[in-house]
């Protein structure tokens, strides 16, 4: 068979990605048909710049999602095809079986893997994990962030002080400290996880118990209830295979495997601790600097003379009403998060090796860019894109919130 | 054309529209307006916010931004049509020929550049001045805006300088070009009452001086009579009247003029006999406005089918100097007919005594360094022996500008802040130690506050519902979310909302459905001891009337014992029944409101009244003018707080004044005042407001 032409290669890869066209245009037809009704959300709908940049994004996560189910892909992301290493794209199959696809779109890498595969499946774990570990350190950033701002003084002075600290710390030096050998075999980045995924279970407390301690009888079910499903979810988390640590001198039993809902793969353990601490001073700083603003308001002092308790205070009168800014640096961040995991996967650290994510991909085929440039530029299109979705998103939601 | 030639009107603006366009649909700001404003002469803009008065300004600025545009009408500067103009010659013109005063002085002046430079730029680059002749200019200017030491004014930044002086430099800076036309945008809001006292008479003087026109916006009818010597009055985008001062205050012609003036609390309005009268309904959106009349729906006088027909022209009054209404009737309609009297209330019994401070002292320790808190601390007394009795459904009003320690007394009294010596006593019970987390909700709920700011009074992210069930809940009121739904909503009724506006957003409601909820809010738990901080202050004339009638109402059902806190003495006089002076942490007066408002007073009252603003042309007013900002709390003189600006001090013998504190002097039954000038002086004291004789 003869290799495809540069119109048919795009022509097929366009028909590949169906699912997403329809849902893309199923999403969109309906957001701008009731877009008065859906608030910011609904606005967003009014600035072009917002709308690309929503669609490169929202293009994205339903590839990643489609391709967890397995649907785009044309091979097996980790499927070898002898005869295809390093061919160009639109280089067809030797002898393709029957059922599979005949050609490897956009070539084959130097393990004669398909790149177009490789690259939607790459889109699953990074849409998976960048939006997850910025949420975790946003709920870091916010936990530290609200109360220093908010009681200012000492308090203010000691966790500024360990932010700024972390933030003048060498990032990549940090990341290779977290995957040492002797680092993870004496369990650090299972201890900071422990640590760092506690927030959210101390985030949710504190928001219900705050809202709801004059009623009881609402409070205590509820307040078990959420407990109960986030503890559960927390020691899943941290525990492995019935253990929080497992090396040679320490063995620490957690969870048994026949109540563990699921299992972190170590390196992506580190990914998220990394990301975790690395992003939530920058948070921090947002949170505490919004917060002190918004404590000199009335409705704050308001609230103070009824006597409400601080953390009510902290997360239902000044969290909710500095939602603006923190959103638009949410969709910046995981564009961050998003470069970020690529650096991690560039450097060979985080993910295991064999992963299609979009930054292991580019270091795999960084060997012989000066030789064989398609496996490299596939993911790093992608990148580019989605980061560059994310910030136009963000742009068109500050735009949008500023106005009225 | 050089400036001196030309002896026309200085602006002329003829039937001006300006629209702002969105993207929903164009949003008409200002109809059909027409000024003139003739040399020397200063023409007054008044209106309550929204009604385009500042937008005018800026058309005439040509400085609408993006959206906004001149959608017919033409304004003329000194017979030059500025549409016609290019924008090098509009950029000459501004700055050189008509300058602007806005609200805000800090955001005017440039906090990066010294005083002196900003100034001088203004000759330097209009006139190609030299350096050496700006700064003498920039100099004889400061000088003539009567700031002390002008040499270190020109030397120092915009932020080492009081509000009251960075509001002298910025019309001083306005005054470098000599311009022919200057337009102050609300100059004075953001200033204290004697302070804006001082810069009105400045402002007045310096225009006499320079000859220059004035358009002078504001919401203060009192500060326009003060101040100018015609007057537009906008309403909803049109100029509803515009005519001498003389004629619009006392021969009005158009229902909302009249409706404006009984709105406000003139001397001789009494709560109980004389109730204020608000203006019914809302004040329309702009793209909501009625058929015809504008003011239609709120007028006393509107006729249906006539009223609400076609757009209504303004005519001309017969007799009067260029005096025009913009309304069909106003022949009809018999101007002198006294104010039909609302019912008059009952005076509500005044009870025992529910609160009580004895020498209550609030210091405040400031340290130099606050990270490694070494350094030598500075003490600030905030509040200095306090003691006051305030009784069951009496309105007990605290009145003193910024600095005078109300805010921090309130903060004591709410448990927000512990007194650092004395005593307040909630029937006869300590509360003064107790900090808010150790009160009992029933206490908590018993004294609770109304803040200023309607803007920032309801957490924007909550439904108005939510935010005083969530007020039911944190006092314990209702044992189940029915119970206080129905409670919130009996609430809604109590401060006269309609009960949908439960589940609306508070960004939904105007400034002054806000300010009621805010009272609902603190209203929640049955509160005996309401603190007001400066309720209406924020709002506009006629929803103020609206929303203190709400309060006494209030008051007089649930006998709730109100703390007014106001800088606004008519306002005070109207609704309160005694009244305590505050400078500087001190209480320098204490007495009933009518032994407050007449001879002898303390001299700081006596300059305050005199400085209060009266939209009357028969009060005759004794100008006080004091010199001086209110000194530093950090930084207190020593003697008596008021000396350094007192303008009785050299009565006192003795240099006493510098020396010691004045005793609290016990006057005619129950009047306190805090002074050092003999008996005889205090007796011989003149009052400051007087009402001519009709």
């Amino acid at each position: 068979m003869e290799p495809l032409s540069g119109i048919d290669i795009t022509g097929r890869i366009l028909w590949q990605f169906w699912p997403v066209w329809i849902s893309l245009i199923v999403l969109f037809a309906l957001s701008m048909r009731f877009k008065r009704r859906l608030g910011l959300y609904g606005k967003l709908f009014d600035s072009p710049i917002g709308m690309i940049g929503f669609a490169l994004v929202m293009f994205w996560i339903f590839t990643g999602i489609y391709a967890s189910f397995d649907l785009i892909m044309t091979h097996l992301p980790l499927s070898q095809i002898s005869g295809l290493k390093n061919k160009g794209p639109g280089s067809p199959l030797p002898s393709p079986d029957p059922g599979q696809y005949q050609w490897y779109l956009l070539g084959g890498d130097n393990l004669a893997r398909d790149v177009f595969s490789r690259m939607v499946k790459g889109s699953s774990i990074v849409i998976g994990i960048a939006p997850l570990a910025t949420l975790f350190a946003f709920m870091v950033g916010i936990t530290m962030g609200l109360p220093a701002g908010y009681y200012g003084g000492r308090l203010d002075v000691f966790l500024s002080f360990m932010a700024n600290l972390i933030l003048a710390f060498p990032v990549i030096l940090l990341f290779f400290l977290l995957v040492t050998p002797e680092i993870v075999a004496a369990g650090v980045p299972n201890y900071m996880a422990t640590v760092l995924f506690c927030f959210p279970i101390i985030f949710a407390t504190v928001l219900l118990n705050s809202r709801y301690h004059s009623q009881p009888s609402v409070r205590t079910p509820l307040m078990s209830a959420v407990l109960v499903v986030l503890i559960w979810i927390y020691l899943s988390a941290i525990s492995t295979d019935g253990y929080l640590v497992r090396t040679e001198g320490l063995k620490i039993p957690l969870l048994p495997n026949a109540i563990d809902l699921f299992n972190i793969a170590g390196g992506t353990l580190v990914v998220f601790v990394s990301v975790v601490f690395v992003n939530s001073p920058t948070v921090y700083r947002i949170v505490r600097g919004l917060t002190m603003d918004i404590k000199t308001r009335d409705y704050v002092a308001a609230a103070q003379t009824r006597g409400e308790g601080p953390w009510y205070i902290m997360l239902w009168e000044i969290l909710p009403n500095a939602r603006g800014p923190l959103i638009v640096d949410f969709c910046l961040r995981i564009g961050y998060t998003t470069i970020l995991l690529g650096t991690l996967g560039f450097f060979g650290l985080g993910l295991p090796p064999e992963s299609p994510d979009w930054g292991s991909t580019i270091n795999d085929a960084r060997k012989l860019l000066s030789i064989y440039l398609h496996p490299a530029l596939p993911p790093a299109l992608a990148l580019l894109s989605l980061v560059l979705g994310l910030n136009l998103l963000a742009d068109g939601l500050r735009e949008e919130s500023l106005k009225d | 054309m050089s400036k001196d030639d030309y002896d026309g009107p200085i602006l002329e603006i003829e039937n001006l529209s300006i629209s702002f366009f969105t993207r929903l649909r164009e949003i008409p700001a200002v109809m059909d307006f027409s000024v003139t404003v003739q040399p020397g002469e200063a023409v007054g803009l008044v209106g309550e916010s929204g009604c385009g008065k500042s937008t005018v300004a800026l058309g005439v600025m040509r400085d609408l931004g993006k959206n906004g545009q001149i959608v017919g009408g033409s304004i003329k500067f000194k017979g030059r049509d500025m549409g016609a103009m290019s924008d090098e010659e509009l950029r000459d013109i501004r700055g050189s020929e008509i300058a602007m005063i806005y609200q805000e002085p800090m955001a005017s002046l440039n906090p990066a550049m010294k005083i002196g430079k900003q100034l001088m730029e203004v000759p330097m680059i209009h006139k190609g001045a030299s350096k050496e002749q700006a700064y003498e200019r920039a100099l004889q200017v400061v000088t003539d805006v009567k700031l002390p030491d002008p040499k270190r004014i020109l030397d120092s930044f915009p932020h080492q300088l009081s509000g009251g002086q960075q509001q002298r430099i910025v019309i001083a800076m306005a005054l470098m070009a000599e311009p022919s036309l200057l337009i102050l945008d609300e100059p004075t809001t953001a200033l204290d009452v004697t302070v804006e006292a001082a810069v009105v008479q400045l402002v007045k003087e310096l225009g006499k001086k320079y000859g220059t026109s004035m358009l002078f916006i504001s919401h203060n009818l009192g500060l326009v009579l003060e101040t100018c010597d015609r007057l537009c009055v906008m309403y909803s985008g049109e100029a509803v009247e515009t005519g001498s001062i003389a004629d619009v205050f006392d021969k009005m012609q158009h229902p909302y003029t009249q409706a404006l003036f009984r709105s406000i609390p003139l001397p001789g309005a009494d709560k109980n006999a004389r109730p204020l009268k608000a203006i019914p309904g809302n004040f329309p959106l702009p793209h909501e406005r009625p058929q015809g009349c504008n003011f239609g729906p709120r007028c006393d006088y509107f006729e249906d089918g006539r009223c609400n027909v076609t757009d209504i022209r303004m005519a001309e009054v017969a007799g009067d100097d260029r005096h025009w209404t913009r309304c069909l009737k106003f022949q009809e309609i018999d101007w002198n007919a006294p104010m039909e009297l609302m019912e008059t209330k009952q005076k509500g019994e005044i009870g025992p005594v529910v609160l009580k401070m004895d020498n209550l002292k609030k210091y405040y320790e400031v340290a130099a360094n606050a990270l490694f808190g070494g350094g030598r601390t500075k003490v600030v007394k905030a509040n200095e022996t306090l003691s006051f009795e305030a009784r069951e459904s009496e309105t007990l009003a605290i009145v003193g500008e910024s600095g005078c320690g109300k805010s921090t007394f309130a903060k004591v009294l709410m448990g927000l802040e512990t007194a650092t010596d004395g005593q307040i006593l909630l029937d006869n019970r300590n509360i003064e130690m107790t900090p808010i987390e150790k009160r009992d909700s029933k206490t908590v709920s018993e004294i609770q506050m109304v803040f200023q700011n309607p803007f920032d009074t309801l957490n924007p992210s909550m439904t108005v519902g939510r935010q005083i069930i969530r007020a039911l809940e944190i006092f314990g009121i209702g044992k189940n979310d029915a119970e206080r739904r129905a409670r919130m909503l009996e609430l809604l009724d109590l401060v006269k909302l309609p009960r949908e506006f439960a589940d609306r957003m508070p960004r939904q409601l105007s400034g002054g459905q806000k300010q009621r909820v805010g009272i609902a809010r603190a209203f929640a738990g049955d509160a005996r001891i309401v603190v007001a901080d400066e309720p209406v202050s924020a709002l506009d004339v006629s929803v103020q009337a609206a929303v203190t009638d709400l309060l006494m109402e209030i008051q007089r059902e649930k006998k709730t014992t109100l703390l007014f806190i106001s800088h606004d003495l008519s306002i005070v006089r109207y609704l309160s029944d005694r009244v305590m002076v505050m400078y500087l942490g001190h209480v320098v007066e204490l007495g009933t409101t009518d032994q407050v408002f007449s001879p002898p007073y303390h001299p700081y009252t006596e300059a305050l009244l005199s400085a209060v603003p009266i939209a009357d042309t028969s009060v005759q007013k004794e100008h006080i003018v004091l010199e001086g900002d209110i000194p530093s709390a950090m930084n207190p003189p020593p003697g008596c707080p008021f000396q350094t600006r007192c303008r009785w001090k050299d009565q006192v013998p003795g240099g006493l004044c510098e020396k010691d504190v004045p005793p609290m002097r016990q006057m005619a039954d129950g009047h306190q005042i805090k002074c050092h000038l003999a008996e005889d002086i205090l007796s011989r004291m003149t009052p400051v407001i007087k009402i001519a004789a009709e």
